[in-house]
Order: C-alpha cells, then structure tokens, then sequence
C-alpha cells in the first residue's frame, strides 16, 4: 500500500508508536491520575472508557502536552516526550508531529474568523515552510479526504454545521501528519447520523493513514466501533485493559460490568443498575 | 376524533413559526401523553423536539408565532392569559432540563431554590413549603441536609435529583424531561431514569421525555414519537417500533447508532445533513437523505396514515408498507 | 462572559437603544472631525487676530457667534480649538491603547509573578488620581501639549489593560487556542494572530469611550492654565478666557465651547458603548 499522506515520523522500530507507563497527576489532594500505563500499536486504535472524574481526559492532555505528569513517561515512536516541552521552535513543531488532538466541541474549538481553508494553510505554513507552492493543492487533498469541498474551504466556522467543523478539525490534525491522533470525546457533541458519518471517516483515515487513534470516550458502543483495545478507567487508575471485543464480551470487573449494564436498551433495568452501583 | 378523559397533554396541528425561517419550525405535530403514560419524543438536533415540549409551558422563542392546540388537562395552554399560565407552570406541568447547573441560580440555596415557586405562587407559608421541599427531596432520595447547600456543593446527578424534586413541588400531572440525563455519565443516568420512572408511577403524572438516544427511549417508555425537521415521521409503541420500524428515518437512525450489540466495522451513516430552516420543504423532509427515495417522495408530502394490523402506529412515509422487511432488519434488539 | 466597559457614573446612565442617538452622535463627531482637519480653510477669521475695539461684541454678520474679551472670533476660535482638543486625547488614547493592551495581554497571558506584578503596578497607578498626575508632571516640564498628554496616557493605561487582561483571560480558556498549541504554534504568534483580534473590537469601543474622557480631563488641565500653551485654541482654554467675559454679560464665548466639550464627550461615549453591545452580540 502506498502511504498517500505520510504518517509522521517513522517509529524507531517496534509495533508500538505510543507507551504510556507509571502515570501520576494530582491535582491538590485529588489524585487524578494514579499509575496509569497502556501502550498503541503502530496504525493502532486505543480506547480509554470511563465516567467523568475518572482521569480519562487529564490522561489525554498528559499524553498530548496540555498537561504535566508528575510521575510517568509518554514516549512516541521511542522518544520522550514527558519532559518539559522545549521553548525552541524546532522541538515545538516535533512535538506537535508526534501527537495532536481533536477536541470535543467542535464549536470552540476553531477560531470563529478563520476560514477553513486559512485554518489548514496556517498549519501547513507552520510545518511544511519549504513547500509553500504546493500548499494550496495540499489543503484541497485535506479538504477531499475529510470529506469537504471546495465551498467549505472559504467559509467561516459559523457557516457549518457541527459534523462539518469536526471534519475541519480532523483536517487540521491531518495537516500535521502526526503519529498519534487524541479524539477527545470527538463524536460525543454530534447528532447521531453525523456521529456515524465521523466515524466512518476515522475508520477510512485510518485504513489510509496508518495514524494511531487514541480514542477517549463515554460511548461503550462507539468504544466498540473504532477500537481494536480499550482501557477502563475509574477513580484515575485503570480497572481493566485488553482487546475491545474480549472486554465487552466477558468484562472481568465489577465496574466494567456496570458500564455495559448501564447502556439502555430495550428491557433495560434501571433500577438494577443503580443498586449496583452503590454496591461498588 | 374525542379527547379521552385521561389524556394530561393533547396537542392538535402544533404550528410553529420563527421570523426568518422559510419553513415552519414545527409544522403540524400531533402528540399526546396519558396519566401515568411515558413517552418519548426522540430527534436529533434541529428536529424540533426541544420546541415542542418547551412550547407546552409556552416557552417560546422572541417572535414565535403559533398555530393548532396544545391542551393540558384540557385547557389550552396557547390561549391561555398571564395568571393561568402562570398557575400551569407551577402546579400542572413542570419542565426538567438538561443541563442542572445551568438551570439552578449557583448563588441561591437549594431550599430557596425549591420553595421559591410555591410561596411565590401558591400564597404557601415559608414552613409548609419547606416541608413539603423535604418531603420531596426524601422522594428522591437526597436528605434534608440539602436543603442548607448551595448547588456547587453537589454532584450532577445529585442536582438532576433537586431539579426532579423541584419538578415535584407543585404536584404537577405532567413532567417535561428535556434530555434530562444527557449530561449525566451513563451509570449515573441509570439513576436518574430510574428514579423518574419510579416517581411517575408513584404519583401519577404523565412524562414526556425528550431525547436523542433511541436506545434510551426503547428502554424506559410506553410510547414514541420520531422527529425529522419539524414534523412526526413515526409514531407507536416503543417496543413495536424498535423491533419493526416503518419509517427509514427511523431504520437508518437505529443502524447508525454504534451499539454493543451489532457487529464491529463501518456503521450505516446517513449520508448528508438535516435540512437547515432557510429552505423550504417540499414533499417528504426525509427524501434528500432516504436510501429509497422516488419521485413521488420529493413532490408528495407523506400523510400520517395507520400501519396496516397495527392501528396504534402512525408512519408518514409513501413507501412504508413496500418496505416493511428491508426497514425491519435494523431493529433494535437487546 | 460579560465584559463591561469602565464608565463614569453621570454617563453610565445615558442608554444607547434608538439608533437614531448613536446615528446622531456619529454623524456629529464627523462633523467634529471634519472641522479639525479643514480648520485652516474653514474658519472665517485668524483665530488669534486680536481686535480690542469690538471686545464683547454680540453674533453679527462678520462674527456669526460673537467675539471674546479681546475681541478674537469666537467661530474660529472654536473651529480651529478642535484641533488642539482632539489631538491631545487622540495621544492619550493611543498611549493607553497601545501600552494597556501590551500590559494586559502579558499579564493575562503569562499570569502567575508577572502577572501580581502588572496587576499590583497598574491597580496602584488606578489609585492615583490623574489629573493630580498630570498636573504634577505639567508642572514640573513646564507648558506644552506632551507632558499632559503622556501623564493621562499613565493615567488610562490601567482601564485599557484591566479589561485586556481579562478579556485575554477568557480568551486563553477557549479550546481553540489550546487547539493552537497543539499545533506547535507559539504562544507569541497565537496572541498576535487569534487572540488580539479577536478581543480588538472591545478593546477599540472602550478606548473610543476612553478619548471622551480625556478630552475632559484636557480641557480641564487647560482651564486651569496648565498644558496648552497660552495662545493655541483650545476649548477648554476657551472656557477659561471667557470666564470674565460671562461676568460681563456675554456669555457666548463661554458657553459655546462648554458645549462643544460635553456634546462631544457625550458622543464619543454613545459611539463606544454602541460599538460594544454589537460585539456583545455577535458573540452571542
């Protein structure tokens, strides 16, 4: 298969772009994060599941840069990246080709008077300086693999609906060729036909890109849908961990069993569902 | 048709439109909810089902012009003057939100907070509301103790609970729940649903739950609505719908939704967005996105007509008893 | 999040919802401005030609608004004072502007020491009266437009950069700059490039209110003898000269310039607070 877009920096041998290990964040006396570890195969996609307050999102703002660890190492393609980012420009671009990020709400998180086409083309000026002619096709190809036209590329954030920024979002992202892409919550702002179009689209990029997919989520079913291995969290330590359809199949924790008990479904039993969780 | 005595909500021919809109927001819904009755009212954004049950406290929108009828307990609430309506919003149907931090005044006590539409209301003594204030909050398991805290003080789904009791306080004979559990975390939500549920039946009051999740809906009400820009696609009992949906609207929702139970890969996205409201509708509002679109969908708008041998399901679709088998294989199973 | 602008408590009541007000007040400080600009064509005499023989004298055909104590043109006086008196708040605000937003946006940005420093240094430059300020510096680098001027610029800078700061506060919360910075882009450039401007218009509405303030406070320093030299037009030294002359029973060439002064602030005040409830709205 021909890599049409590049995945970032070749990992320094090995199946794994992404390990986590020993991760610890306290927030005053709240312990947020407690001795967290998993790793992510190259062209992988990991899920992190759980409620909030289980230090699923502060683990993702560690592994992207938003937040310092305490104690733990985040190494991508083999290199650190825990320590204290550089103030230098080169190691800043390097980090932001390693990991980057598409955030929940796709209404906040794009400046509202930036154009799409200009949003690409500032992240392309930013890591590609030397190939400035070739920008303009570069943000077309963008545009066309997440799915949006030309139309799209002039319009400001506010002229699109939630689906199509959260496209633009992903184009972003894309734009930087990383090695690792964090979906935090993603898909969880979406309507339930755009959710599935989105998901669709990570599952093409993918199969395309070869990108590694750190998936945060409180969406059992799209847990499901776009990961091959989850990790359950709860009360910032991890309660169980392995391949999705192993987990969701034969759940080995209590917790991990109420999750799945908990998504409502016909003949669903709410009232179970809440003793158990004060049983816990 | 009559209205049956034990009908709480009965909404007529529902019109609703909104200055700068090409089409009515709301155009036409038919929509009821019995005494003890829970029915789901399910759509995605933009469907409408928000301004539906916010428009039977007459909340609307600046501007908001409406037609048809909207009877609770069988009085009108769209022609209804300041004192009644202001006497429906305290003791006959009381709204939930979805987001409790943001419909609770942080600076104020939960009791305050509770009391607050009794006394100025209902001319109750400061001490009969609070009692009746603590009565409620037992109703929904929280102690007395609260009634002292201030809504940063507590959890999320222990402010759905103050928000539920405070639903409560006027006795009301219908509950509006708009995505009440949506902020909530899932097992949290269990709670909350099932507290909802319980207190339903305990005190009798008719529930319209208005949600995007389908499987929520399938799991905890009698009867369901679907929306699709601004109008009833379909309507039945939830079981019989779930497991046999008429209308593709309803199929192609129920498939793209990830689930535990379907098989792993790609998902069954409709393709395209919702129409937004600067275009106008002509035909049915589905056939832009329908997988079985044909020329009559997009010149023809659907009538509600009954499922064949199941008389208490409405579909608006042309095509519905034509696809009754391909549509029924994206049922909803557990 | 709401951001208020800093106003002074008589103004703070005038409200901005007709249009035709802030139609009117725009359309007036055109006119204003127009004025100041062609003031060397416009005015019908030398504002300072001196003509003792007509002092006093009433609006005549010659002198449509009458003459002062020493017999100098009240119209052009008033044509070519706009000058001076625009000019002077014009420096102040473009001091306070320039270095309020600098102050701000660091203090915001960075936080943490530099930005208890900033806070602390600018919160006491706040309690400093400015016009005391100005006086102090007036009197010790003797007339002139400058000294004033940069001594109000001081006393401003602490309205513009409180409210940059916070705006730039609100701003840095937004996950579209954490977005940046996962980008790999600097701090520096997505100050200059997302949040600048995007706070810019509040900024500009509370400066726009800022210049009507320091028009008042000039053509105070003036009537008071201080700032504007002797002989240069200027509203405010209008009001002084034409102090002995309403004594006298002549009070045009006092008043007109009064008015000249609160007409003008009072619209530059409507066009600000107008301008910020737009941006409040867009926002919406």
């Amino acid at each position: 298969m021909t890599d049409t877009t590049g995945a970032g920096p070749e990992p320094a041998g090995g199946g794994t772009v992404l390990e986590v290990t020993g991760l610890h964040r306290a927030f005053g006396s709240v312990q947020a994060v407690h001795d967290v570890s998993f790793s992510l195969a190259r062209g992988g996609s990991l899920g992190i599941v759980g409620e909030s307050g289980s230090g699923k999102t502060t683990t993702a703002r560690i592994v992207v840069g938003l937040e310092r660890a305490d104690a733990g190492r985040v190494m991508v393609c083999g290199r650190d990246r825990s320590g204290q980012p550089g103030r230098g420009r080169t190691q800043r671009l390097e980090r932001a080709r390693e990991v980057q990020m598409v955030f929940q709400d796709p209404f906040l998180s794009l400046d509202p008077r930036v154009s799409v086409g200009n949003v690409l083309r500032e992240a392309l000026r930013l890591h590609f300086p030397e190939t400035r002619v070739d920008h303009a096709r570069r943000v077309g190809e963008l545009l066309d693999q997440v799915g949006l036209g030309s139309r799209e590329a002039a319009a400001l954030p506010r002229q699109l609906s939630g689906g199509q920024r959260q496209r633009v979002a992903i184009a972003r992202a894309l734009a930087v060729k990383p090695a690792v892409l964090v979906l935090d919550e993603a898909v969880a702002a979406l309507d339930v036909s755009v959710q599935a179009q989105i998901l669709n689209l990570l599952a093409d990029i993918r199969r395309d890109t070869g990108i590694g997919y750190l998936f945060i989520t409180h969406d059992l079913g799209v847990v499901r849908c776009v990961t091959d291995d989850v990790v359950v969290m709860r009360h910032g330590r991890v309660v169980e961990a392995g391949p999705t359809a192993d987990v969701l199949a034969d759940p080995r924790h209590a917790y991990t069993r109420l999750l799945l008990d908990s998504v409502p479904r016909p003949g669903w039993n709410p009232k179970h569902i809440a003793a158990a969780r004060r049983a816990l | 048709m009559t209205t049956p005595a034990e009908t709480t909500l009965d909404m007529r021919g529902l019109r609703l439109h909104l200055p700068g809109a090409a089409r009515p927001v709301l155009a036409g819904i038919d929509l009821t909810v019995a005494e003890r009755e829970t029915v789901a009212l399910v759509g995605e954004s933009g469907s409408g089902k928000s301004l539906t049950s916010r428009s039977v406290l007459r909340l609307l929108p600046p501007g908001a012009t409406t037609e048809g009828v909207i009877a609770v307990q069988g009085e009108d609430v769209l022609a209804m003057n300041a004192k009644r309506l202001r006497h429906l919003r305290t003791h006959t149907a009381a709204m939930i939100f979805q987001d409790p931090r943001a419909a609770i005044n942080p600076l104020r006590r939960v009791g305050d907070f509770l009391t607050e539409s009794l006394r100025l209301n209902a001319d109750l003594s400061d001490d009969t509301a609070a009692e009746r204030a603590a009565r409620m909050l037992d109703a929904v398991g929280l102690g007395e103790r609260v009634l002292g805290q201030y809504p940063g003080q507590l959890s999320g789904g222990m402010l759905q609970r103050v928000m539920i009791a405070s639903a409560l306080m006027g006795d009301p004979a219908l509950i509006l729940a708009d995505e009440p559990t949506t902020a909530l975390d899932v097992t949290t939500q269990a709670e909350v649903v099932g507290l909802l549920d319980d207190l339903r039946e305990r005190f009798g009051t008719g529930l319209l739950f208005v949600t995007h999740d389908l499987g929520l809906a399938a799991a905890i009400s009698d009867r369901v609505y679907v929306m699709y820009a601004g109008r009833i696609a379909e309507t039945g009992p939830a079981q019989a719908m779930f497991e046999r949906p008429r209308h593709p609207y309803t199929a192609a929702l129920l498939r793209s939704t990830p689930r535990l139970a379907t098989p792993q890969g790609r998902l069954a996205a409709i393709k395209g967005q919702p129409p937004s409201l600067r275009e106008e509708l002509t035909g049915c509002p589905f056939a832009a996105r329908c997988a079985f679109t044909t020329p009559v969908c997009t010149e023809e708008l659907p009538p509600h007509v009954p499922v064949r041998s199941e008389p208490t399901r409405l579909v608006a679709c042309h095509h519905s008893d034509e696809l009754a088998d391909q549509l029924a294989e994206s049922a909803l199973h557990d | 999040m709401t951001i208020a602008l800093v106003r002074r408590p008589g103004l703070a009541r005038i409200r901005t919802r007709g249009s035709w007000l802030y139609l009117l007040c725009l359309g007036f400080l055109a006119v204003v401005v127009l004025l100041a600009l062609l003031a060397p064509w416009l005015s019908p005499h030398d504002p300072n030609a001196v003509d003792l023989g007509n002092a006093l004298a009433g609006p005549s055909a010659a002198h449509p608004l009458g003459v002062d104590g020493s017999g100098r043109d009240t119209a052009s006086r008033l044509i070519t004072g706009a000058r001076t008196s625009l000019l002077g708040p014009l420096g102040v605000v473009l001091f306070s502007t320039v270095a309020g937003v600098i102050v701000g946006t660091a203090a915001g940005w960075r936080g943490g020491w530099l930005d208890s420093l900033l806070s602390r240094t600018t919160e006491l430059v706040f309690a400093f009266p400015g016009l005391l300020l100005a006086i102090l510096i007036v009197s010790i680098y003797g007339e002139g437009l400058i000294a004033p001027v940069i001594a109000l610029g001081m006393a401003y800078l602490p309205y513009v950069s409180r409210l940059t700061r916070s705006l730039v506060l609100a701003e840095r919360e937004r996950p579209f700059v954490e977005a940046y910075q996962v980008q790999g882009h600097s701090g520096l450039q997505i100050c200059l490039r997302h949040v600048l401007p995007n706070i810019a218009p509040v900024v500009l509405a509370q400066s726009t209110v800022n210049f009507g303030y320091a028009l008042i406070d000039l053509a105070g320093l003036s009537f008071l003898g201080l700032g504007v030299p002797a002989l240069t037009p200027d509203w405010g030294r209008m009001v002084f000269d034409g102090e002995s002359a309403i004594q006298a029973g002549y009070p045009l060439c006092a008043i007109l310039p009064c008015a000249a002064i609160v007409l003008t602030v009072v619209a530059f005040n409507v066009v600000g607070e107008r301008w910020a409830d737009r941006v409040a709205r867009r926002d919406r």
